[in-house]
């Protein structure tokens, strides 16, 4: 990650733009226990109370990092209910990151952060119908499957 | 545009900047060798 991905620009720029940035030795307590760290890279999202929403085991090049940023901003404003602000991240990853891992799961969590943001059920049958259609392989895919029933 | 990532180091300091700029904090545990 120091050698390839952390210094291209796109990478800094997102870094600078959408979160701060923190690095602490794998060895170091209590971080290491508390977060049970046990490989590295180990990238760990968190809100500013420190709690944990996301995280990324093992290297990733530069165009798969930018969305996973993004995914863990995503995830920690959907598992705050900031829903508009999950969304902005969510979107990102979908019209620019389309090949990514990150996508599909992007797909998903933006159904489901639009039915719990507007109450209905129209994002969770869209979810479903795109990763059916463009990532019909992923788990996410089966995961929404049940969403197919929606009206 | 900074040429490198400016990481914070101290835990409890990048909370603070995090609740100050309304951000989430992405931590990056290294392997120091």
């Amino acid at each position: 990650m120091d050698a390839v991905t952390y210094p291209d620009a796109s990478v800094i720029e997102c870094i600078k733009e959408n979160i701060i940035p923190l690095r602490i030795p794998s060895n170091s307590e209590p971080y290491a226990t508390d977060f049970n760290i046990k490989w590295t890279p180990t990238i760990v999202f968190l809100d500013e109370k420190g709690k944990e929403h996301h995280r990324n085991v093992g290297f990733l090049p530069s165009d798969e990092l930018i969305p996973c940023i993004l995914l863990g901003i995503a995830k920690t404003f959907y598992e705050l209910d900031r829903f508009p602000d999950a969304l902005d991240n969510l979107e990102k990853i979908i019209s620019g990151f389309t090949k990514s891992g990150s996508a599909p799961e992007a797909v998903f969590l933006r159904g489901v952060c639009g039915y719990k943001h507007t109450h209905d059920p129209k994002p969770l049958k869209q979810a479903y119908e795109k990763l059916n259609t463009d990532y019909k392989e992923s788990e996410w895919a089966k995961r929404a499957l049940p969403y197919r029933l929606l009206p | 545009m900074s040429k490198s990532i400016q990481w914070e180091t101290d835990f409890s300091e990048a909370l603070k900047k995090a609740k100050a700029e309304k951000k989430p904090v992405m931590l990056d545990f290294f392997n120091p060798g």
